[in-house]
């Protein structure tokens, strides 16, 4: 991000970043940069909180507007308050609890529990009016499907076109647990998003099936299909610490610092 | 929240001697005051609109997010999956802050926002990025923009 400052004000385009990571930033040393100290993925602050929101874009703005650079950083004073978790909240009732961590067993816990959580997504959609899922281009049964193949050990063929069955599944997995996600935040309650990533990756049986068709993965004679895997389907924080280990780099694509 | 000290040693000190691009020259570009500037958001998020084609990996190009994109239209396909997605499905504001833009210039705190909006993936080489952000200035300038938000993810 502070790279792209650079460019755009060598080009005349004057410029302020947004800062998720101050040391990065004070490398780089973009023109202007406003940090805030806010999760990685909340640039602007909480959502649903538009006078919070306005304060952090309008600090940034207001240093296009200080004369004292080149290079300024500037620290936004205040917390996210919705990181903090909400004890109202409760995740919806799932049918299975994923105890059999057998990759044909989840794949069929999958079956059940993606159509199990429908209502609660339903209501998630005539709350907020919109869905994040949509980047694997299937609907949400066929998803299920096209990831539950996959840990039945077959490699089903793309039904993308342009897209490798690999990174087809990476994007599937996007949307799995953006449905999930969704579903467990379809209610009065305002969870924080560790108590949502908690929920999906230690209680349901998508959670589970990425932990375990990851491991497996890992395994594959195709460097692709590691580097994906390993990289791509569960966040480090949630790999459990007997699984396999983690991070596979390759010269086109090495692991995601964040901040970028 | 990302503050060093509040992180696991680990992963404070890996992110703080993360290897950033270094340059040797300060752009500075002044202009008029807010109230008269023409604002462009540009983020790093991977966003794209639904049924475009998502950033596959780290690809350096970027994508246009047109006039008239609606909240239900725009996706996140950033190639990491180490950053909250959950205030983004709750309000696209968080990620891309453009209904907070529009308030502002309705009360005419900043001039005007730009009609057309940009999105790379952030984990792109900035080498790499760098004749695509020269390019796309010249788009921003044909649309009159002289302030741009950069948005990290």
């Amino acid at each position: 991000m502070s790279a792209l400052g650079h460019y755009l004000e060598e080009e005349g385009i004057a410029t302020v970043a947004i800062s998720l990571i101050r040391p990065q930033t004070e490398k780089t040393r973009p023109p202007r940069a406003l940090w805030v100290p806010f999760q990685l993925g909340r640039p602007f602050g909480p959502p649903g909180e538009p006078g919070f929101q306005r304060g952090v874009v309008l600090a940034a703005l207001r240093l296009l507007e200080c004369k004292a650079g080149p290079v300024i950083i500037e620290d936004f004073p205040d917390d996210d308050p919705r990181e903090k978790a909400d004890p109202s909240w409760l995740p919806p009732p799932l049918l299975t609890v994923p105890a059999n961590h057998a990759p044909a067993a989840l794949a069929s816990r999958l079956d059940v529990e993606i159509p199990t959580l429908a209502p609660s997504h339903r209501r998630w959609i005539a709350a907020d009016g919109r869905t994040t899922v949509g980047l694997s281009g299937l609907p949400m049964p066929e998803l299920g499907d096209y990831v539950g193949e996959w840990l039945r050990g077959r490699e089903p063929p793309s039904p993308r076109s342009g897209f490798s069955p690999i990174l087809q599944l990476r994007f599937a997995a996007d949307d799995l647990k953006a449905y999930y996600l969704e579903a467990g935040a379809g209610g009065l309650a305002r969870p924080s998003s560790r108590q949502l990533g908690d929920w999906f990756w230690s209680s349901t049986a998508a959670g589970a099936a990425l932990i375990v068709l990851r491991d497996a993965l890992l395994a594959s004679a195709n460097d692709r299909v590691k580097l994906i895997a390993g990289n791509f389907l569960v966040p480090g924080s949630y790999v459990p610490s007997t699984a396999r280990p983690g991070t596979i780099a390759a010269t086109s694509m090495g692991p995601w610092q964040p901040g970028q | 929240m990302v503050r060093l000290a509040d992180l696991p040693p680990a992963q404070a000190q890996r992110l703080a001697a993360f290897d950033c691009p270094k340059f040797t020259t300060e752009p500075w570009v002044t202009g008029p005051p807010l109230s008269r500037r023409r604002v462009a958001i540009v983020s790093s998020a991977g966003l794209l609109v639904r049924g475009g084609v998502p950033f596959r990996g780290r690809d350096p190009d970027y994508h246009t997010i047109p006039p008239g994109t609606r909240p239900e239209d725009l996706l996140i396909s950033h190639v990491s999956i180490n950053f909250d997605r959950t205030g983004f499905q709750e309000d696209w504001n968080v990620v891309f802050p453009i209904d907070r833009l529009n308030e502002l210039a309705a009360e005419g705190t900043i001039g005007l926002v730009a009609d057309t909006h940009y999105s790379f993936m952030g984990a792109a080489e900035p080498d790499l990025i760098e004749p695509h952000a020269r390019e796309l200035a010249g788009h921003l300038r044909h649309d009159e923009v002289d302030a741009v938000l950069l948005a990290p993810v």
